[in-house]
């Protein structure tokens, strides 16, 4: 069974580029355009391999979201990656204290990508 | 950059132009409430967006540029600045040169640097010395050790016990590690691990030690334990001492200062300034202030006399074309974003779509008259699918108006600061949709309405007070459905259309005659005629005498009308209206003798047989019927299109009353066919302009019909000339 990620970013353009890459790479991808619609995907699809997300986003930002899948059984021990700018470097140990496993500098290509995943998520 | 993601470079084009929309507009409404915090956040969201995906196409400039302004409102979001004029000013010239980066690289033209260094060096020193900090780098510049010499390393790792909680497994780093080299020992340590009752299974007890024989440098190894080394407890040993050499880099001659962080990120040597103010030497700003001191390669060459003043004055001249003709360059966004709902019942209606075609095809193969029913059923059945899916497509290329609508605030504010006007807009209706190419048309006639409005509509705010009239002028943007026609209306409370000003152009002009007696609708659409200005002084923002004829001949080009509602003294009103999509019409078949002609539904007012005596002929107008008391034109069809029909006779035939833009004619043709949707092919790209006849069509049985032009079957009436066809 292919493995799942759920993606959480509000700009388009970024979400269609991280799913392009981890389809390509095999995963079953979810989408989400902030961390309340995340929130509600992730009821509905339940337990998910890893987790994307970008920390500024409207309606729930991704510290609030990482806190709120910390509070979910089925995503206690789930990878969850923050992507984040240069400039929102500080938010890392936000993101760290909330319960995020790691991170990704915007800009990144696809190696890059893929090879932080596979630092976070057991082969 | 990525080759795998430049496919997604139109994507980014067209999210960032909708986040530098948000931007705009959040500017413009910041300036009226400057305290809102919710709004710079969602302004600092669509910088922050654009920054983040221009990154990952390496658009430096964009990225470089975009993260200034990021950097300002960040500060006016966290409320450490207020938002100001000046600052709202400069954010908002700001967004305009992102624009024309944005635009440029899309173009692949080149941009003025000048305008864009100015800019980055205004939004610096507005974000005050302590902003722009350079952030810490994660991975600083990797020295490049030679890496063919292996080395041992011992190294000691106790992960911190939360490290299963946040989803990380040692497994993944010790391979990570076995990747680098050759791990010839591994060793663990479980002293750690309480008793049985009292562990807790979601925590690690463990540490290792390992042994890693590599040619790797220490930062490779560290890179090995990214995301737990702050809060393990690491400790990486050299065993087999060698020298290690570390490259320095020595910091270059190039002293711009820039927060190119991308640099420091590839290894590159970071600018002499960024060293400079990173190490707190200088402030940001002081170091920005020197930069602009830079002297520019067009004055240097001068000074060095290599090239004469009017020679750089030629070639500035020419970098002035080239920018202008990248703004003036108009980029078709070919593509659309439709809401994936509406993609996924699409694909439902096919499905049924393809299901009632099976359940035909099937009903076909072994068909019995006896099942004609069934076999009517099911056509049925297919025309509902049929129509489902064609309005579902119809409604993918529908947008609301806003989009068009959108750039008149920022418009109409810099209208009036050039004015010197007070003028406040008003937009209504920006939910109504319709068919996108027609919202990408009337952009530019609904920019002219509005300049003309501002400029000409718009009294200066002393003449309003002397006219009793609030000091602020009001123009108001409103948009309806009327029927099959999208109405949008432009509207100003100035001093209305002078009439004897017209008049007196118009005769100037030739285009009257002096001693001509014309009511006032005559004498308003004379300002569509091309050339026609009454303005006194030509101004930057209209009087030139284009736009007006523009106006009505773009909106005519789309099969809408415009008209005009004035009144001295108190405003003007523009109406357009426009069909709500250019493709396909309600429509009634009717024949006339063997021909089948369509006419537009919205059209009909009612279908009547005549009775004796309510037609008569009067001279110079024709033939005239009295409908409940009222005389309206009546034409034949047969007449007009020169055919052979079934009668000739009114009082057999049908007469159908048709209206279009307030006024009626009844048309007589044979007989009512029914009502169907059909698909407009234009005339005058097939073959060419008829008159009364708006296009042409392909009818179920596969013949052409024409669809009927109301309003040139008017003009007919009116002129009475009857065209061959």
């Amino acid at each position: 069974m292919s493995k799942t990620a759920l993606i959480v970013d509000d700009s388009p353009t970024m979400r269609q580029m991280v799913a392009f890459t981890l389809t390509n790479a095999g995963f079953t991808v979810v989408e989400a355009e902030h961390g309340k619609d995340a929130v509600n995907k992730v009821a509905a699809a339940g337990k998910m391999d890893i987790v994307v997300t970008d920390l500024n986003m409207p309606e729930m930002d991704g510290i609030t979201l990482i806190k709120e899948l910390q509070k979910l059984s089925a995503f206690k021990f789930t990878p969850i990656l923050m992507l984040t700018t240069e400039s929102a470097l500080e938010k890392k140990q936000a993101g760290k204290e909330a319960g995020a496993t790691g991170w990704l500098v915007k800009p990144f290509n696809p190696d890059t990508l893929l090879k932080t995943i596979a630092k976070v998520l057991p082969a | 950059m990525s080759d795998e993601f430049a496919q997604f470079q139109e994507a980014f084009f067209e999210e960032a132009a909708e986040h530098l929309a948000i931007v705009e507009e959040g500017l413009l409404a910041l300036e009226q409430q400057p305290k809102d915090l919710e709004l710079l956040a969602k302004i600092f969201r669509s910088a922050h967006s654009i920054k983040g995906a221009s990154g990952m196409f390496g658009f430096n400039a964009v990225t470089q540029f975009t993260h200034k302004m990021e950097t300002l409102l960040d500060l006016l979001r966290n409320g450490e600045k207020a938002v100001s004029p000046p600052i709202a000013d400069l954010l908002l010239k700001s967004t305009d040169c992102l624009k024309t980066l944005i635009e440029a690289v899309k173009s692949g033209v080149a941009v003025d640097d000048e305008v864009v260094q100015r800019l980055a060096a205004e939004l610096a020193s507005a974000s005050g010395a302590q902003a722009p900090v350079v952030p810490q780098k994660q991975a600083v510049a990797a020295p490049t050790q030679s890496e063919h010499q292996a080395r041992r390393y011992l190294i000691k790792w106790t992960p911190p016990e939360w490290l299963f909680q946040r989803g990380l497994d040692p497994l993944q780093v010790i391979k990570e590690l076995n990747g680098l080299g050759e791990l010839s020992s591994v060793t663990l340590d479980m002293s750690r691990v309480p008793d049985l009752a009292e562990i807790d299974p979601e925590k690690c007890y463990l540490s290792w030690e390992l042994q890693l024989l590599t040619g790797k440098d220490l930062k490779t190894i560290e890179a090995a334990f990214e995301f737990v080394r702050e809060d393990s407890k690491l400790v990486i040993e050299e065993r087999e001492a060698l020298s290690v050499k570390r490259e320095t880099s020595e910091s270059g001659h190039d002293t711009r200062f820039t927060n190119d962080d991308q640099r420091a990120e590839d290894g590159a040597p970071k600018p002499l300034g960024a060293i400079l103010v990173e190490s707190g030497v200088v402030s940001p700003a002081v170091l920005e202030q020197a930069l602009s001191q830079q002297k520019r390669v067009g004055e240097i060459l001068v000074e060095q006399k290599v090239v004469t003043p009017q020679q750089v004055e030629q070639a500035l001249q020419k970098q002035k074309q080239q920018e202008s003709a990248t703004q003036t360059k108009k980029t078709d966004t070919a593509s659309i974003r439709v809401d994936t709902a509406k993609i996924d019942k699409l694909i439902n209606l096919v499905g049924e779509l393809v299901i009632t075609q099976s359940m035909l095809s099937d009903l076909g193969a072994r068909f019995e008259i006896k099942q004609l029913p069934v076999l009517l059923e099911r056509v049925a059945q297919l025309e509902r699918n049929t129509r489902e899916i064609q309005e579902r497509v119809m409604g993918i290329r529908m947008l609301p108006i806003g989009t068009a609508f959108s750039r008149f605030p920022r418009l109409v504010r810099d209208l009036s600061t050039k004015a010197g006007k007070k003028i406040q807009l008003v937009l209504s209706g920006e939910e109504t949709e319709l068919d996108k190419t027609v919202i990408e048309s009337i952009g530019d006639p609904l920019t002219h309405l509005v300049r003309n409005s501002a400029d000409h509509g718009l009294e200066p705010p002393e003449e309003r007070l002397d006219n009793n009239k609030s000091e602020v002028g009001t123009i108001r943007l409103n948009a309806f459905h009327e029927g099959g026609n999208i109405c949008i209306t432009v509207e100003d409370d100035g001093r209305g259309l002078n009439r004897d000003k017209i008049v007196a152009k118009a005769v100037k002009q030739g285009l009257i005659g002096e001693n001509d007696k014309l009511s006032d609708d005559q004498i308003w659409p004379l300002i569509f005629r091309p050339g026609f200005s009454t303005a006194e002084k030509v101004t930057d923002v209209s009087g030139r005498g284009v736009g007006m004829d523009v106006v009505k001949r773009n909106i005519e080009a789309l099969g809408g009308t415009v008209s005009i509602k004035t009144v001295t003294g108190k405003g003007t009103t523009f109406t357009l209206k426009l069909p709500l999509t250019l493709a396909i019409i309600e429509g009634m078949t009717v024949r006339v003798g063997k021909e089948t002609y369509i006419v537009p539904l919205l059209s009909i007012l009612e279908s009547i047989q005549p009775k004796d005596g309510t037609i008569k002929t009067v001279v110079g107008k024709g033939e005239l019927i009295n409908v409940r008391g009222t005389y309206l034109p009546m034409i034949r069809m047969y007449d007009v299109f020169v055919l052979e029909p079934e009668y000739t006779n009114p009082m057999k035939a049908i007469l159908l009353i048709l209206e279009t833009e307030g006024e009626r004619v009844a048309v007589m043709v044979d007989e009512i066919l029914g009502q169907q949707q059909v698909v407009i092919k234009s005339m005058e790209q097939n073959f060419r302009k008829v008159e009364g006849i708006a296009g042409a069509t392909i009818l179920g049985d596969g013949t052409v019909g024409f669809i009927l032009d109301v309003r040139g079957l008017l003009e007919i009436a009116r002129h009475g000339t009857p065209i061959a066809a």
